[in-house]
């Protein structure tokens, strides 16, 4: 028996040696991180030089930031946007063309902006990736014909986002929290574009590309002593000058907080922005606690805001805060899309959130977890040159203490629950919130008032950029004796009537756009007998083709056909004629719900089936088509515009349209043909 | 001094070193320690000698299946722990299985090596091999290949190559392998083979990054040591009749509009120096804008919307690819012929001057950016030990590269790039599948 007992606790010893043996270990202490000082001095012209020597790889880059106080551009806004375009083509020694080929031999990246430049490649080129870069940014060739060339891309560009709610919500969100005159919130225009003379982006880089508060930080195999001869030769050429520098109105917060709306009619999400501004370096020693209070509320897919409005509510694909340091006066903000229809609630979770980490401690666990993301991704970015070189630049810009990354994971794990509490009171300001809410007002102010008077918050009311406005009338009244059907024989009449419409047997469209760049061409037949395919081609290949023949549809993507079901080919069926509208008049299906604005004119919406038609007032012509889609499982509107309309054959047919596949797609049409270049084989 | 001497003289300078230090546990653990302290990060990896070549031809698919089964649990961790584990500790993983090797690595903060040590050598000792873990990854295997291989455009495109240019070697079969294999093993086949290949003496462990050598060697004989030595795995060679006739196949793939030309040839293993000439064969054929392929039949001639070369070497053969296609109206025997001219052209005259030294500076930058990052260098150690037998190589081996000349480039193309020593791959939409 006792023997027994023995041996059982033999066994008993010698397993929990193992096991302990075998335990999960514990993490060492935090590391500090070993960051190679960098070597220091100052030009005469004022140009202060960091190269930190790193010899692992035998690359070099180089890294030129010019840290001058923001200042406005007021009516000539772009004019530095401009400049930074400009740089780079060619220096007043060598021409583009040489300019851009010898960076390519020598495998090398350079690159500007109005305020900085950078370049890398090979070490052993790093004499002369210098040179080249020093010359292009202090011998630019500025022309009168790069100007105008990047003058009217950048028009371009502003063109492609006048309808787009992000661009809009983003500038308003600027004005509003900073005021129009302010640096973060002036905005460009074509007008201000058109403002900007050769003279006044030569004046631009005179009065700020200058040495006085730059900074070129050097990474890599490189021998200090040797580079800072090069530098000097090819920096100290480099004008000493300082650059003006203004006060700035500094930004004030509101009294109470309150929903600023913008009513986007086009909007199929609103952007929400809850804003409020602070001031907050990066020195400071809340600067831990924000980033982590940041992080548990909204730092990421398992921030707060994401699991309740994203996991929880499913009102959006994500939902976000951010909490930024600056020696000038920065921003928290939390923001999201979200479907029209949940606007409001949104934004009580938006408060609910914020409110709950200014009440409640987070738990040990959420902090834990914020610091184990937090530092895992600090240590991990580190290694990257890039990440050297802001550290570098940052300790010196935001006046930072030397040992500030040293010390960030250790001061990283020193924060407390109490801490996060504290600056999300001081920090997220949920009783001074600037909520800005651009949206659909038809859609969306219905509930938004209830929902915002029941939380006791004022509504005010902005154009799309930033102007106080009036309450948006979103339900206009329908004149007397307007009916659906008033408005569909309307439409008839405007484009040449039903007897023109009944003389087309076929009709085929050709159209063009670009998607990311690519040409894209789209293929429209329909026949009087209600067939109809539609196909999309790129560099001559189908990539979409959508067929509702006389007794069975299909689509195809990417060469895989997917038949119709007898639902969709029955709902397709409905509308596949040369002018659906005559059937609506048949079917008596049409219900008027009212006007609406598209592209800020007025509008008839008709409902007929799952699908709204928008008929222009004035014009009578059809203006848009709005639908619903699914997209990750959740319910969209999806609105195609049409415009432009030119007569053929008697007939009036848009030929631009605006679709949206998921990212923004206008088709030009090329081509229109009637009763021929249709055949039975183009649907099958 | 002419362009060439100043490059042969930068040459000379060159100062990329990854020091490393390597040894042997008494289980044949083999180990190399590279310390790196430009930030606390440490990249703890292993890398087994086993890969899809390895298997049953009956049982394809079990080194990739491993890859998923290993995460499945231990004997101290949990199942369904592993990735909490590691994320709660800051860091990352993952693992990837090739024809010649399986991979497994974490990426932690420097405090947590000793955790990274732990876990490595409990999925070695102790791994939980189950039925649960098995039907799980089963389904999970099965997705991998569906949005991976068989829902993607040109999934199936190695594949179907290699299919066609191996008759006996293990090649022949792809690393996702049979589903229908796998659903055939049985749990003891799995336990089986990891009991063969699962063995300190058919691995690799690879430290890198800022860790205290003498703490990292005493956490590894603590966590590896107590790991008993296997039986190290027989390899047998398989040699390949050499390919003398040009000879064509077909593959159908029903996610493809655009067909694709493949053209390919049988070349040697990575290790030898004419698999290295082959890799610049394909920078001059088509390396970039200004290549000869790219700037002829996509730029000039628009006769490809796209072209590409590039030697698919691994540790018994390689084969050389050249792949592109077809602008309309030009067809597939357009883009042949005017693939032929070129590697024609290239086994008979040498390349430019100018060409050569673009080579030089191109061959160069890959190589700065192949031991850019910690991760990079861990897997080229493990893969420089494992597979092609000298660690050294990961300093070395661009020497290989700056020696080839520009005659030996003409030689090589003329060694294996001939018309009779090639397969012509017809890579097709799917004629039939689509129709309704």
């Amino acid at each position: 028996m006792k023997k027994y007992i023995f041996i059982a606790a033999c066994l008993c010893l010698s397993y929990s040696v193992t096991a302990q043996d075998r335990k999960q270990p514990q993490p060492g202490p935090a590391p500090t991180i070993n960051i190679g000082k960098p070597e220091t001095f100052t030009l005469k012209n004022g140009l202060k030089v960091m190269i930190v020597e790193n010899h692992k790889l035998p690359r070099v880059s180089y890294n030129l930031t010019i840290d001058n106080t923001p200042y406005a551009e007021g009516d000539k806004k772009g004019v530095s946007d401009l400049l930074s375009e400009m740089l780079g083509n060619g220096t007043q020694k060598i021409s583009k063309d040489a300019f851009t080929e010898e960076v390519d031999f020598l495998g090398a990246n350079i690159g500007y902006s109005s305020q900085g430049a950078y370049g890398s490649g090979l070490s052993k080129y790093a004499d002369r990736i210098l040179e080249l870069m020093a010359d292009g940014a202090l011998r630019p060739v500025l022309t009168q014909q790069e100007l105008d060339d990047n003058r009217n891309r950048f028009i371009e560009s502003l063109k492609s986002e006048e309808k787009n709610t992000s661009a809009i919500a983003s500038r308003v969100q600027d004005v509003l929290t900073f005021g129009k005159n302010h640096p973060s919130g002036e905005y460009t225009t074509e007008e201000t574009l058109k403002n900007v003379t050769l003279q006044d982006v030569k004046n631009n880089y005179n009065s700020y590309f200058v040495p006085s508060n730059a900074y070129l930080v050097v990474i890599g195999d490189v021998d200090a002593k040797k580079l800072k001869k090069k530098i000097e030769k090819e920096f100290g050429s480099w004008k000493k000058a300082v650059a003006p520098s203004v006060t700035i109105t500094e930004p004030k917060n509101v009294q109470y907080s309150q929903i600023n709306f913008i009513d986007v009619p086009n909007a199929v999400q609103s952007e929400i922005a809850l804003i409020n501004t602070y001031n907050l370096k990066m020195s400071d020693k809340d600067f831990f606690p924000t980033i982590l209070a940041n992080q548990i509320l909204g730092g990421g897919g398992e921030g707060r805001l994401f699991l309740n409005l994203r996991e929880k509510h499913g009102y959006t694909y994500g939902a976000y805060s951010s909490a930024s340091a600056s020696k000038y006066t920065t921003t928290f903000s939390a923001t999201s899309s979200v479907r029209n229809a949940v606007t409001d609630s949104a934004t009580v979770q938006f408060f609910h959130e914020i409110n709950k980490i200014r009440k409640e401690l987070v738990s040990a666990e959420d902090l834990k977890n914020a610091k184990a993301k937090y530092i895992g991704n600090f240590v991990m970015q580190i290694q990257k040159p890039a990440t050297v070189a802001r550290y570098a630049l940052n300790t010196q810009t935001q006046n930072l203490p030397a040992d500030f990354y040293e010390n960030y994971i250790k001061n990283i794990n020193a924060v407390t629950a109490a801490d996060i509490q504290h600056v999300a009171n001081k920090y997220f300001l949920a009783d001074q919130m600037r909520v800005v809410i651009a949206g659909k007002a038809s859609e969306v102010l219905p509930n938004l008032e209830k929902t915002a008077k029941q939380h006791n918050l004022p509504i005010l009311f902005f154009d799309k950029f930033g102007n106080p406005t009036e309450k948006p009338v979103v339900n206009k009244p329908i004149p007397a004796g307007v009916t659906a059907s008033t408005i569909i024989t309307d439409y008839i009449n405007a484009v040449g009537g039903e007897k023109k419409i009944k003389e087309i047997k076929t009709l085929k469209i050709v159209s063009s756009g670009t998607i990311q760049g690519q040409p894209i061409e789209s293929i429209q037949r329909k026949t009087a007998d209600g067939k109809e395919s539609v196909e999309m081609k790129m560099m001559g290949q189908t990539v979409m083709k959508q067929v509702v023949g006389a007794t069975s549809g299909y689509s195809e993507m990417q060469g895989q056909k997917q038949p119709m079901s007898a639902d969709e080919f029955k709902e397709a069926k409905a509308e596949a004629a040369i002018f659906a509208e005559l059937n609506f008049a048949k079917n008596n299906a049409a219900k008027i719900t009212g006007i609406e604005s598209i592209n800020d004119k007025d509008a008839y919406a008709v409902l007929v089936g799952e699908k709204t038609y928008y008929y222009d007032v004035q014009s009578k012509l059809k203006v848009a088509v709005k639908e619903v889609v699914e997209a990750q499982g959740q319910k969209m509107d999806n609105i195609t515009y049409y415009g432009n309309y030119k007569e053929v054959k008697g007939l009036k047919i848009p030929h631009e349209v605006d679709l949206n596949i998921g990212i923004p797609l206008k088709l030009m049409v090329t081509e229109v043909t009637t009763n021929s270049g249709v055949s039975d084989a183009d649907f099958k | 001094m002419t362009l060439s001497s100043i490059l042969l003289l930068s040459a000379g300078a060159f100062a990329q070193k990854v020091t490393f230090e390597e040894y042997d546990l008494n289980n044949g653990l083999h180990v190399i320690l590279h310390q790196d302290k430009s930030a606390p990060v440490v990249v703890t990896s292993v890398m087994y000698h086993v890969g899809a070549k390895d298997e049953n031809p009956e049982r394809t698919g079990f080194a990739h299946f491993f890859e998923h089964l290993l995460f499945e649990g231990t004997k101290n961790i949990n199942r369904g722990d592993w990735f909490k584990i590691v994320t709660a500790n800051g860091g990352q993983n993952n693992a990837n299985t090739s024809d010649d090797r399986t991979y497994y690595y974490e990426v932690f903060p420097s405090n947590n090596l000793e955790l990274a040590l732990w876990m490595e050598s409990e999925r070695l000792m102790h791994p939980v091999i189950n039925q649960i873990g098995v039907d799980t990854q089963n389904e999970v295997v099965k997705e991998e290949k569906r949005m991976r291989v068989d829902n993607q455009p040109y999934g199936n495109l190695i594949t179907s190559v290699k299919e066609n240019m191996f008759k006996k070697h293990p090649y022949r079969w792809a690393p996702i392998g049979s589903m229908d294999h796998l659903d055939a093993a049985t749990l003891e086949e799995f336990q089986a083979f990891n009991k063969k290949f699962y063995i300190p003496n058919n691995a690799v462990l690879v430290v890198a990054g800022d860790f205290d050598n003498a703490n990292a060697k005493k956490w590894i004989e603590n966590y590896f040591g107590a790991i008993p030595k296997g039986q190290k795995p027989t390899r047998t060679n398989i040699t390949e009749e050499p390919i003398t006739k040009e000879f064509h196949a077909t593959y159908e793939d029903p996610n493809v509009q655009i067909p694709m030309l493949v053209a390919s040839y049988r070349t040697p293993s990575m290790k030898t120096r004419d698999a290295r000439v082959l890799d610049m064969i394909s920078d001059v054929l088509t390396g970039g804008k200004s290549s000869v392929l790219y700037k002829k039949m996509v730029d000039v001639n628009k006769s490809a919307l796209q072209v590409g070369a590039f030697n698919f070497s691994q540790e018994d053969y390689g084969m050389y690819l050249i792949y592109g296609l077809p602008m309309a109206p030009k067809t597939a025997a357009d883009m042949t012929k005017e693939i032929d001219e070129e590697i024609t052209r290239i086994q008979t005259e040498l390349i430019s001057e100018k060409d050569f030294q673009k080579l030089q500076n191109k061959i160069e930058n890959r190589y700065v950016n192949q031991n850019a990052n910690l991760e990079g260098v861990a897997e080229n150690l493990a893969s420089f030990y494992l597979l092609y037998g000298d660690v050294n190589l990961i300093n070395e081996e661009i020497n290989i590269y700056r020696s080839i000349t520009r005659e030996e480039i003409r030689e090589v193309a003329k060694k294996y790039l001939n018309k009779n020593q090639r397969l012509i791959l017809d890579y097709a939409p799917a004629k039939d599948k689509a129709k309704n």
